[in-house]
């Protein structure tokens, strides 16, 4: 609707930390955001990031530190700062016992959007969430994707230039999920600053820059490419190998490997180099009684940078995917 | 501004229209309510059961028991033939009064004499034995004087026009006949609108957290006083539609008067709401479960019923007692309440009760609005 | 069924109850504020009714009579209204309850023509205050009058015609002092049991549905019935010391006599809460929403078991349709057996018919939990 107050970046967060009683939800996390970028948080379950964005949106207080959203201190200025930016909860969190429209009118109301420009954006967010034709279905009703598209649909009827979704595919199936994504780059590509948690690694393959949250704190910053060729010490291979369970202990101290993690039935194993690690793992392996199909390079996904990152244990204990 | 809280409103609306079982609790209980407990509270004390055990046997006996059965207040419900049969008789909840007319009654009376009348009361029911007490020492005054002036008609004629008696002669306003239904029906106008208005209001904020919508509507620009009156407004008109409603239902079905200013209850009823608001919304914000909400309600519901007066009159507690009362605006609607019914009278009798009921809202909705913040925690 | 699966379901279930002190804190606080809120405030014995009187005459004679209302316990003189229009203010103001006007001409009527009349203008808005205050008000007058009736004999040497003919010698049983208190307070235990009862039951099973845990629970080879003997288990427990504590303000702080026996007294609480508990589990059962669950437990709790259980008013004066309506209310059942026991000393014989009652409605309720439960499944 209007534009962020100063120039700049659209969100600035100085050394945000975030504690309830003795747990440290969100732990001196600080970074800048551009306009037009879509920013993903990406950590497994209980990393924080539920937390990072309420602050953000002024539903949470921080304990310390301070987050500039559209140029002003969320935390001293709620309300100027939320005609700015649209939110949507990892839960549904609309009513379900209002219909499509009187959710929309409701929350047009509330944004002070009335009037031809309320027909204008409810005509544009009924388009865009597919559900023209059914204005008079109550909410609940719908299935989990058109929930949240009308959520969204709702966060934004007021043009924010600054959006936060906070796992907003979580439960919703994968073809809807990537039409949902489709909208958020339509968006981000008219200049809206869009934040997006998830723990779908996949998912965050669409995000221009991640923030790497685990337990409270920043692990990682950059785009995924960036990520990708920060993280790993060496390359990454793929070694199909049976037992499993033996391999992984054998590879721990092979020479040459710096690491190793069970992915499927398959291993990824950063090694020195591919040429190494084929003259030297089979025999190494097969002396331990592991017998090596094969080995392969592969290009690393976010989920081996992340394993990489965290040293490989506390992912899995986190339960990402 | 208006805006905001219009959607709020409208909102709210909304969802009461869609919640069927939510839109039949506020009205059918309601009214069945009214009607059973127009007529279960009452403190009336008529046909008390009787029995009679006359061991004297005389026409002075017969005529004595006589008046009490002619009475109305005392129904015969069993005549004993001897003093084993008094236990049994009160034991079995066959009589609540057994009256004993001891031998020689007569011939004491005719001595001039006093002669004794033994009465057994089952003093379970206070209130009851009490006031049937009462009408016992009425009916054996009035025999006694009868008999006294009939015993000096026999030596001084002459003096019995001179015998001195002085009678009370009560005149009771506003329900001449003490009828339990005339003081009860505005009461349970009250109670209802107390039970109903107090459990909806504490749910009002509490159930939209549990349920997620809180955190949607809190990130919009929406400012806390809007947001308190949008969901405020609407239970007000749902209370008073309630009020009207049952108060409609008491006058018309119970034939109880109406002898005031419609808008003076009127305007007792939205002070009333507006306090019983403020305490919801209390309630309301400072719980973040809504079990905890009820939890609270119920702890506020349970005392201001029973120090409210409704039955039990606040001048019959303890001094400490009566001064609580003072924080519980049911009181004060009680008393507009059978002041506008019964009495008929109007703000200048009733101001008191009304600036009562204006501060508690002022300082609970003020403090409900400071307590109300737009965020998660 | 099996008693390891219940006694797996009542632990998890007392650990939530210890766990949300707030609940346990009602639990065990709701007590004793209930009987000390009715112990102290429920009373309708009236005391010092503020009188204002009209004494029009100003004699000697009138003087008396005011005398003795003032040294009644039951009255308080507060002040002297000057005229009609000032009587009319005080009353309907609420200053006095009664109003005493004794006519110009009192003296003169009791010495030229015997009677006199002392008229008493009753608020009579609180209809069983106003009469029982008129019956106080009548004892003070006709024991005026009798005074006034032997000072005339005997000064006319009538002392053989000075004896008043008769006496009422009451006696008063069970409540000798006939104390409101001790009529009400023994009423309180069942009113306690049946609210507390109702409401955790209903709330804790509604929040079982409400997050979706129960689903979790039926997914289990757990048999309905176990589950419902499980989670009701605990809150048994809790119903029973409930009582106990109630009992014990009642006869330690309250002074009312119990003259039954305990064991009388916890066999039938016992049968008392299974149909509390059983309708707070058909409650939630139904609504399956805590809201819902909360407006209905209070619907069929609070003022049924205070308007139509016979605590407080008659059973036996309401109408022949309202009592039939009483036998549906459990409450009644216990409030009549626990009076009994407390002021009677009743034992089983004499109260057969209410234990029946209440046995029938468990049984009753019972059947009707287990059926909806499973229906609520399909």
């Amino acid at each position: 609707m209007s534009a962020p107050a100063a120039r700049g970046p659209s969100v600035a967060v100085d050394r945000l930390v975030k504690r309830f009683g003795s747990f440290t939800a969100v732990d001196g996390i600080s970074f800048r955001v551009d306009p037009g970028e879509i920013m993903g948080f990406l950590g497994p379950n209980g990393a924080g990031k539920s937390t990072l964005i309420r602050m953000l949106c002024g539903l949470l207080r921080p304990t310390s530190g301070r987050a500039l959203v559209a140029g002003r201190d969320v935390a001293r200025e709620p309300e100027a700062v939320r005609e700015h930016l649209g939110y949507m909860s990892q839960r549904f969190s609309l009513y379900g016992d209002l219909s499509v429209l009187e959710n929309l009118r409701f929350f047009g109301g509330l944004y002070g959007v009335d009037g031809r420009e309320f027909s204008e954006r409810s005509r544009w967010a009924l388009e865009m969430a597919g559900l023209v034709g059914r204005e008079a279905t109550l909410a609940s009703q719908l299935a989990s994707g058109w929930k949240q598209r009308l959520a969204l649909g709702c966060a934004v009827l007021h043009r924010p230039p600054i959006l936060f979704l906070d796992e907003p595919t979580s439960g919703v199936d994968p073809i809807a999920r990537r039409a949902f994504w489709e909208l958020i780059q339509q968006m981000a590509a008219t200049g809206v600053t869009i934040f997006v948690s998830t723990h779908y690694m996949d998912e965050a393959e669409y995000c221009h820059r991640l923030a790497l949250i685990h337990r409270g704190r920043l692990v990682g910053l950059g785009t995924p490419e960036e990520l990708r060729q920060t993280t790993l010490r060496g390359v990454l291979l793929e070694l199909a190998c049976e037992p499993v369970g033996p391999a992984l202990e054998a590879l721990q101290d092979a020479p040459g490997v710096f690491d190793a993690a069970v992915f499927g039935d398959t291993l990824h194993v950063v090694a020195v180099s591919e040429e190494s690690a084929r003259s030297g793992l089979p025999a190494w392996l097969a002396a331990r009684g592991v017998r090596c199909t094969s080995i392969r390079t592969i290009e690393p996904s976010l989920e081996d940078v992340f394993v990489q990152r965290l040293g490989g244990r506390d992912l899995q204990e986190g339960g990402a995917a | 501004m208006f805006a905001r809280i219009r959607r709020m409103i409208v909102k709210e609306f909304l969802q009461l229209r869609r919640d069927r079982a939510a839109r039949f609790r506020l009205i059918v209980p309601p009214i069945v309510q009214m009607l059973v407990y127009g007529y279960a509270a009452t403190f009336e004390v008529h046909r008390v059961p009787t029995a009679v055990l006359d061991l004297d046997r005389s026409q002075e006996s017969r005529e004595l028991v006589a008046r009490f059965t002619s009475s109305g207040r005392f129904e015969l419900h069993a005549v004993l033939a001897n003093r084993g049969e008094i236990a049994p008789t009160i034991d079995r909840e066959r009589a609540t009064i057994v009256l004993q007319v001891p031998p020689g009654f007569a011939s004491l009376l005719r001595k001039g004499r006093t002669a004794p009348l033994q009465v057994i009361l089952d003093g379970t029911n206070s209130n009851t034995a009490l006031i049937a007490l009462g009408y016992v020492n009425q009916i054996v005054s009035r025999f006694a004087d009868d008999y006294a002036r009939d015993r000096l008609r026999r030596v001084k004629p002459e003096l019995v026009p001179l015998l001195p008696q002085v009678t009370l002669e009560q005149r009771p306003w506003y329900n001449p006949d003490f009828n339990s239904r005339w003081f009860f029906v505005p009461g349970v106008v009250g109670s209802l609108a107390l039970v109903i208005i107090a459990n909806l209001t504490a749910f009002a904020v509490v159930r939209e957290r549990e349920m997620g919508t809180l955190e949607q509507v809190i990130v919009t620009p929406i400012r806390r006083t809007e947001f308190i009156l949008g969901k405020t407004v609407p239970f007000f008109l749902v209370g008073l539609a309630e009020v009207v409603l049952i108060s409609l239902v008491g006058t018309l079905w119970f034939d109880v008067p109406f002898r005031g200013d419609p808008l003076v209850l009127l305007a007792g009823g939205a002070l009333f709401l507006s306090s019983m608001l403020g305490v919801g919304l209390l309630i309301s914000t400072v719980c973040t479960t809504q079990q905890q909400a009820f939890a609270s309600s119920f702890f506020f519901l349970s005392p201001a019923f029973l120090l409210s007066g409704f039955s039990f009159p606040i001048s019959n507690m303890p001094t400490a007692l009566q001064w609580l009362t003072y924080l519980f605006p049911l009181r004060y609607f009680l008393v507009v309440l059978r002041g506008t019914f019964l009495k008929g009278v109007g703000f200048g009798v009733l101001w008191p009760q009304m600036a009562g009921m204006a501060a508690i809202a002022a300082v609970l909705l003020t403090v409900s609005v400071l307590r109300f913040r737009k965020s998660l925690e | 069924m099996s008693a390891a699966r219940i006694a797996a379901l009542a632990r998890k279930e007392l650990l939530q109850v210890w766990r949300d002190r707030r609940s346990l804190w009602i639990a065990l606080f709701m007590p004793i504020m209930q009987m000390g809120l009715i112990g102290y405030g429920a009373s309708l014995d009236i005391k010092h009714v503020p009188v204002c009187f009209s004494d029009r005459e100003g004699s000697q004679r009138s003087q008396d009579l005011l005398r003795r209302f003032q040294a009644s316990v039951y009255f308080r003189l507060v002040a002297a209204v000057a005229d009609d229009r000032a009587l009319r203010a005080a009353i309907d103001g609420g200053r006095c309850r009664i109003a005493l006007v004794i006519p110009p001409d009192f003296s003169e009527r009791l010495h030229d023509a015997g009677g006199a009349a002392v008229q008493a203008v009753v608020d009579g808005t609180d209809d069983n205050s106003a009469n029982v205050a008129i019956t106080y008000a009548r004892a003070v007058v006709s024991a005026y009058s009798a005074d006034l009736r032997l000072d005339f004999l005997l000064r006319r040497g009538l002392g053989s015609q000075a004896a008043p003919p008769l006496a009422v010698e009451p006696r008063v049983w069970f409540n000798e002092d006939m104390e409101s208190r001790a009529f009400i307070i023994p009423g309180v235990v069942a009113m306690v049991m049946a609210l507390i009862g109702a409401l955790l039951s209903s709330l804790t099973i509604a929040r079982e549905w409400e997050r979706g845990t129960m689903e979790l629970l039926i997914s289990t080879p757990v048999r309905p019935v176990e589950i419902m003997l499980g989670k009701l288990l605990p809150y048994f427990g809790i119903g029973l010391l409930d009582a106990a504590l109630c009992v014990a303000i009642a006869v330690g702080w309250f002074g009312i006599p119990f003259r039954g026996t305990l064991a009388m007294l916890f066999w039938t609480a016992a049968l008392f809460l299974v149909v509390v508990l059983g309708v707070g589990y058909i409650i939630s059962i139904l609504t399956r929403n805590q809201l819902g669950a909360s407006q209905i437990a209070l619907l069929v709790t609070l003022l049924p078991t205070t308007l139509l259980s016979g605590f407080a008013f008659p059973i036996d004066q309401m109408p022949a349709p309202i009592r039939l309506l009483s036998y549906l209310v459990y409450g009644r059942y216990y409030v009549t057996i626990l009076k009994a026991i407390f002021l009677k000393g009743a034992g089983a014989r004499a109260l057969a018919v209410p234990i029946l009652g209440l046995a029938v409605y468990a049984t009753a309720i019972g059947v009707i939990a287990t059926r909806a439960f499973r229906k609520r499944l399909v």
